[in-house]
């Protein structure tokens, strides 16, 4: 192995394991004890890296969960997950996996589900811009042919969907709410996140809603789409979804 | 190529986000403002709004903390690809990535990690800044890194690395005078020494920022003033390279932003002096 490949896994090693950091002492200037303390600065530095980062992605988590124990997933996760790109946009996807899986987070189920909407919510951020549309080109189309019509969603619109009342929870944890903090811990909900300019918003929507979003967003045509909707509610007011979609411009164009 | 677009002069800050509505109310005279490229590494959106902003009032930095161009086994080239989506979008006056490697065998650390100064990493960096400049098709700066550990294996300074680097590729250098300090104070060298091995012509930016004291060690914070030695060792390196565009750098426990313009002014005094004086 070349020197250069034999150093960087070597100290990726000590990095990573503990134990691995007298092999080190081969390459690094020195006593043993001054290696494992300037070793340990850069691991301290690995773990704050993954926790600033998925910070930004998971605030509501992290303020559910306390600074402290958040700083303990991230370097939990980071070791189960860790970052494959120097750029950490992408670092945290994983995230609602883990956390199902992880047997510390268990007392707070609806961890998870969060985790997928606030991961939602980051992608919305960064998402391209919307393009300009004029909706009015819908009116244009015949009646025949809108059943084929297949709808282009803003980009970073999603849809979360839960047992738990994840949008109650994600919304008390928002910064400047000033309402009361009661949960109905029994109530299902479903998120559907949107970004109108740069506001991300996400809101409450019925399982039907969300069925037809999510058949439409995949590629769906409209009778399809209002087919998956109609299966989860018979009287599914479809001119009521689209009209607040088109008027919320999550819905910035078409194709036939 | 140029090391800098030679409207760059005079210093700047680092544009963080808490920062985004103050900066663009006030409009600050500022010689440009830098950014770290991967937070712009986004389709759309409040921060790519943002940068546009920034962009229509000052030149621009991209100052880059992942590309990892001392990575043994490859470059990322999905990574380098973003920058230069990135670098067409801004048409930044600098950019600018460090010494440094930030991942191996498919797991990244993120952070800066120290290189061996060899003959091999420096025959891998030379190709691989080769390739970032002839991908970007423009000339890079490459920064000296604040390190906490030395390779036993080194065969020169990291200083006589970078000018070699910068002889070989045509690359400039970013001269962080606060990394030289940390790493002065880190391995007991005389950092007005270093300066010596550095050619004035190869110097496109210097950083100044604040580090912290850890027991027998410096760590690189970017968490407060910039602190006396490392002004004064600013100083010596106005005297020696002449005025170069100046940054100071501020990452964590971010303060006003009239403290951050009140480090900048006074870095301008001083390159303002010392020039004069040169």
């Amino acid at each position: 192995m070349p020197e250069l490949l034999a150093f960087e896994t070597d100290f990726a090693a000590a990095l990573r394991e503990r134990g691995r950091t007298p092999a080190m002492q081969r390459w690094l200037a020195g006593s043993g004890e001054l290696v494992e303390s300037r070793m340990a600065i850069y691991r301290a530095n690995m773990v704050a890296a993954a926790d600033k980062a998925l910070a930004s992605a998971y605030p509501v988590i992290r303020q559910v969960v306390g600074e402290d124990f958040f700083h303990g997933l991230a370097r939990e996760y980071q070791r189960h997950t860790p970052s494959v790109s120097g750029d950490l946009t992408g670092f945290g996807a994983g995230f609602d996996v883990f956390l199902a899986a992880f047997e510390h987070t268990a007392s707070l189920p609806y961890l998870p589900d969060l985790a997928r909407l606030e991961w939602a919510v980051h992608r919305a951020y960064g998402a391209a811009d919307a393009p300009h549309w004029d909706p009015s080109s819908l009116a244009a189309v015949d009646g025949e042919q809108q059943a084929a019509i297949r709808f282009a969603w803003a980009p970073g619109t999603a849809v979360v969907c839960s047992t738990y009342p994840i949008v109650r929870i994600w919304t008390i944890h928002q910064p400047g709410y000033d309402g009361e903090f009661s949960v109905a811990w029994d109530l299902a909900e479903t998120a559907l996140v949107s970004r109108d300019g740069f506001v991300v918003t996400v809101a409450d929507c019925s399982p039907a809603e969300a069925a037809f979003v999510a058949a439409s967003l995949a590629g769906a045509p409209l009778a399809a789409a209002a087919d998956a909707a109609l299966a989860a509610l018979a009287h599914f007011d479809l001119e009521a979804l689209l009209g607040r979609a088109l008027s919320a411009r999550l819905i910035c164009g078409f194709t036939l | 190529m140029n090391a800098a677009n030679p409207t760059v002069s005079g210093t700047g800050i680092g544009l963080r986000q808490p920062h985004y509505r103050e900066v663009f109310e006030r409009l600050p005279p500022l010689g440009f403002v830098e950014v770290h490229s991967e937070n712009f590494f986004l389709e759309g959106g409040a921060s790519m709004h943002a940068l546009e902003r920034a962009r229509a009032a000052y030149p621009i930095s991209l100052h880059g903390v992942g590309l990892s161009l001392g990575s043994a086994d490859s470059l990322a080239g999905e990574h380098l690809a973003k920058l230069k989506r990135l670098v067409d979008r801004v048409e930044p006056a600098l950019v600018s990535e460090h010494l440094c490697w930030g991942g191996v065998g498919g797991v990244h650390f993120n952070d800066l990690l120290p290189l061996p100064y060899t003959g091999e990493a420096l025959a891998l960096l030379a190709d691989r800044i080769d390739h970032v400049q002839a991908t970007l098709k423009r000339r890079i700066l490459v920064e000296n890194l604040s390190a906490y550990v030395e390779c036993r294996h080194s065969e020169m300074t990291e200083t006589a690395f970078l000018a070699e680097l910068a002889r070989r590729t045509g690359c400039g250098l970013l001269l962080d005078v606060n990394n030289l300090y940390v790493n002065a104070i880190n391995f007991g060298f005389d950092p007005v020494a270093r300066l010596a091995q550095l050619d004035a012509s190869s110097i496109g930016q210097m950083h100044l920022a604040g580090h912290t004291v850890a027991g027998d060690c410096l760590i690189d914070t970017h968490g407060s003033l910039v602190s006396d030695p490392v002004w004064s060792l600013y100083e010596q390196a106005c005297r020696r390279f002449g005025p170069k565009p100046t940054l100071i750098e501020w990452d964590t426990d971010l303060p006003a932003l009239d403290v951050l313009l009140s480090q900048a002014a006074q870095a301008d005094a001083i390159a303002r002096r010392e020039v004069v004086h040169a």
